[in-house]
């Protein structure tokens, strides 16, 4: 009987972990697709489709990338550092407005709350936006430009307000105040460090947010120096659809290669490539902070 | 990084610090004394043509659409020494780029920033925005700021862009051809003894020709936006222009007799046409779900033949599948061969305006002025140096290097608006086409609908409906997928009709009649 049990559990691994297999291959399935046809040469993926075996290997796709290594790599520059500037400045300021909404002895907290919720609802659009930045502030061609608009988002610090809520108590402040702590040091020293899975997600949200920027550059940035990673790709690949969409038309004549299919792909494979690695690393902050919080909650 | 870009800045401040005392007296015309007292005597006065204002330095801001070329920096800094000593002024070129370059065309002309010198076109909207009020009205500052200007360019060019009997944007002079034709595998024609695909018939037999000889390759070349087949049928039945919108028909010959094309005999017949063409296998069965923009159909060998395209494209088209297989050639047969009619693009086609918040128009058309007329100006933002960029062969333009290796490949800064036929220089290939336009010269015949702007706030919603009909239900009828086509374009017409078809083509035809009075359209 043993024996046959046995069998059955043999068998029923067997069936759970080939789905398992299946399904997590399967998931894999679009991104090989796409390394697939980044390797491919262009004029076989014209020619036969995609495959997820190169069916012409190439390296013609990353060639085309990277044809002005010097601008791809400022580019990756600039979104790094804007991405670092912006998380960890936005994070602190998030972080303290969130610590000061939810301290229920501050007495305008439901004001501020509603004029921050308030901008979630109604908004200016578009050109007083471009207004605002261009003409008062004058940031045109400025990183200020890039990173001060996201520092703030409602939709974080409303997140952030319910975290630290939740993950530190009311009578926590009172220990802290009795203990002689002020303010500063009770958000420095004690809400940080009990919220930090909360800091996790909300960094996480914020560093997604500027790496995929490129609205910002669209808008306000004219130096090519200062493009953005994501707006100086999705550019290239822009000038190749108006080429091939208006230039019929208008007779317009663009100089320059067109961007082939094989380089959208790897393309897509340079943007993505170095976010992928974001996640693990953040993901420890997530159990840390978890653990954290359930020993010493 | 930025130690760089600082000495670059100072070495650029101290290049006109001293060339404003080389020639600080140029520009004032007695004015401002201080600055012409101070310089040597003697130093030659660069322009004096122009009966302008020059003693304030100002700077210029042009908006382009496009991208930048690498070498614009040095091309900037060249052109500015040359404007600092002509008119006292230097000049800011600013790219929008091609992403979302509409939404940006319209936060620039709204938002009052401070633009001298922007790009028009028919594409861009010119003539609405002239409408609004966005730029400014020429024909007081010509004769002042930029009388030979006003000289060179041909005066039916400017009655073309007048809009409400004003100019707004200085069109440019150089003639070109934007009709279409068929693009074909002459070395198959020839090798199969095919006819040479002139008219719908003949490409017919062409294409099943092909079909026959070579079963792998597409016979003719269509992505989703099957209204291509629909726009090459109306060339070849003598439209005034193959997009007139709203299926409306207006014929070349006649017109201010306009007519509903949609629901007629004619509509019928061209439906078959494509059905029939279906039927043979002729066009994709999953035609409307093709994305590929055809770019490289050509060099690869996937198709053999397009429709409706231009004599650049052909040329271009040309020369890369000569590059790749050099056995492998292309013919060309414009429709005008057959329709006789060919007219070279409309001059609002490619224009520079001054927007009205332009602090310095009166510069900015002087500056206009320098950059079409004078060589030095106008091959440097065409073609960049001659010897680093690019070198003069036999008359014949030549670059240096590849377009990735060389930072200003051949009209980089898409200067198209302020070509001068007299300095152009063409690649050598560039032959062809101008065999092309001298073919289609011989047909030429104005232009006489690209003038025309509709104004649809008054059926907006009306045009968004149709629009959505008309990919849902016309469409599989131009690609040749409704069976039965009496009763598909039955049911089109019906949907469309409860779009405001009607109320659409009843408010353009009456805009088009007031525009066909206005410039005496016959």
């Amino acid at each position: 009987m043993a024996i046959r049990e046995d069998g059955y559990t043999k068998l029923f691994k067997f069936i759970s972990y080939t789905i398992i297999v299946v399904a997590s291959l399967a998931s894999l399935l679009p991104f090989l697709l796409i390394i697939s046809a980044s390797l491919t040469s262009n004029d076989a993926i014209t020619k036969y489709g995609y495959h997820f075996i190169p069916t012409e290997f190439s390296l013609e796709g990353y060639r085309m990338v990277f044809r002005f290594p010097q601008d791809v790599l400022r580019a990756y520059g600039v979104t790094a550092s804007v991405t670092v500037v912006g998380t960890l400045l936005g994070l602190l300021c998030m972080t303290m407005a969130g610590y000061v909404l939810s301290r229920k002895d501050f007495k305008a907290r439901n004001v501020f709350s509603f004029y921050i919720y308030f901008t979630t609802l109604f908004g200016g659009g578009l050109v007083p936006w471009y207004i605002l930045i261009t003409k008062y502030l004058g940031w045109m061609d400025s990183f200020k430009a890039l990173i001060v608009p996201s520092l703030m988002s409602p939709f974080l610090i409303i997140l952030m307000k319910n975290f630290i809520k939740s993950a530190v108590p009311e009578e926590l402040f009172e220990s802290a105040k009795i203990d002689g702590a002020g303010n500063f040091r009770i958000y420095w020293q004690i809400v940080l460090k009990l919220a930090m899975p909360g800091i996790a997600t909300v960094a996480l949200f914020l560093a997604l947010h500027y790496w995929n920027d490129w609205f910002s550059s669209s808008m306000f940035i004219n130096d090519t120096h200062k493009y953005q990673l994501q707006f100086y790709l999705y550019n290239v690949i822009n000038s190749s659809n108006f080429m091939a969409q208006m230039g019929v038309s208008t007779g317009v004549s663009l100089s320059g290669d067109l961007p082939s299919e094989s380089m959208k792909m790897a393309m897509a494979i340079v943007v993505t490539g170095p976010i992928l690695f974001l996640y693990p690393f953040i993901q420890r902050y997530f159990v840390k902070g978890l653990t954290i919080g359930a020993v010493k909650g | 990084m930025k130690s760089k870009a600082s000495k670059r800045l100072t070495a650029a401040a101290a290049s006109m610090l001293t060339l404003a005392l080389v020639a600080g007296c140029s520009g004032s015309k007695g004015t401002d004394s201080a600055t012409g007292s101070a310089a040597p005597a003697g130093s030659p006065t660069a322009s004096s043509a122009t009966g302008i204002d020059t003693s304030k330095k100002v700077q210029l801001q042009v908006y382009m659409l496009g991208n930048a070329p690498k070498d614009l920096p040095a091309v900037e800094a060249e052109i500015n020494k040359m404007a600092e000593q002509d008119l006292n002024a230097t000049v800011k070129f600013n790219y929008t780029t091609w992403t979302d370059w509409d939404q940006k065309y319209k936060l620039l002309l709204s938002t009052g920033q401070s633009i001298d010198l922007i790009y028009t076109a028919d594409w861009t909207q010119y003539q609405s925005y002239a409408k609004k009020g966005a730029f400014l009205a020429l024909d007081d500052l010509l004769p002042k700021a930029a009388p030979e200007l006003q000289k060179f360019v041909p005066q039916d060019y400017w009655d073309g862009v007048k809009v409400d009997g004003k100019i707004y944007t200085i069109p440019a002079t150089y003639k070109e051809f934007v009709t279409g034709g068929f693009i074909y595998r002459k070395d198959l024609q020839e090798k199969y003894n095919l006819p040479v695909p002139t008219d719908l018939a003949s490409y017919e037999q062409y294409l099943l020709g092909i079909q026959k000889n070579e079963p792998k390759m597409m016979p003719i070349f269509v992505n989703s936006n099957v209204a291509a087949l629909h726009y090459s049928y109306m060339d070849l039945q003598k439209m005034i222009a193959s997009n007139v919108p709203y299926g409306l028909n207006i014929k070349y010959d006649d017109p201010t007799h306009v007519t509903s094309y949609y629901g007629s005999k004619e509509m019928l017949e061209e439906l078959k046409v494509w059905k029939r063409w279906q039927d043979e296998g002729l066009i994709p069965k999953n035609v409307l779900n093709s994305k590929d923009d055809g770019t490289n159909i050509f060099p690869t060998g996937k198709a053999a033949s397009i429709i409706g395209d231009n004599p650049t494209k052909f040329n271009d088209n040309r020369m890369r599948t000569k590059a790749s297989h050099p056995d492998w050639d292309l013919g060309y047969s414009p429709y005008a061969n057959v329709t006789k009619i060919a007219p070279p693009v409309h001059p609002v086609h490619n224009g520079f305006a001054i927007p009205k918040s332009s602090k310095n128009p009166e510069r900015a058309l002087a500056f206009y002025q320098k950059l079409v007329l004078d060589k030095r100006y106008n091959q440097l933002t065409e073609y960049g140096f001659e010897g680093k960029n690019y070198t003069v062969d036999n008359g014949h333009y030549k670059m240096i290097g590849t377009s990735e290796t060389n930072g200003f490949p051949r009209e980089a800064m898409n200067g198209w608006a302020w070509r001068n036929p007299q300095y152009m220089l063409f690649n050598e290939s560039y032959d062809n086409v101008k065999k092309i336009f001298d073919e289609l010269d011989k047909y030429q015949t104005p232009d006489k609908f690209l003038g025309f702007a509709e104004d649809y706030t008054s059926y907006q919603a009306e045009k968004a409906a149709l629009e959505q009909v008309e990919k849902q239900y016309l469409y599989p009828l131009y690609a040749g997928l409704v069976d039965d086509v009496d009763k598909g374009m039955a049911t089109f017409m019906e949907k469309a009709k409860q779009a405001g078809l009607e109320k659409i083509q009843a408010e353009y035809t009456k805009q088009w009649l007031v525009y066909c009075k206005e410039k005496g359209l016959k």
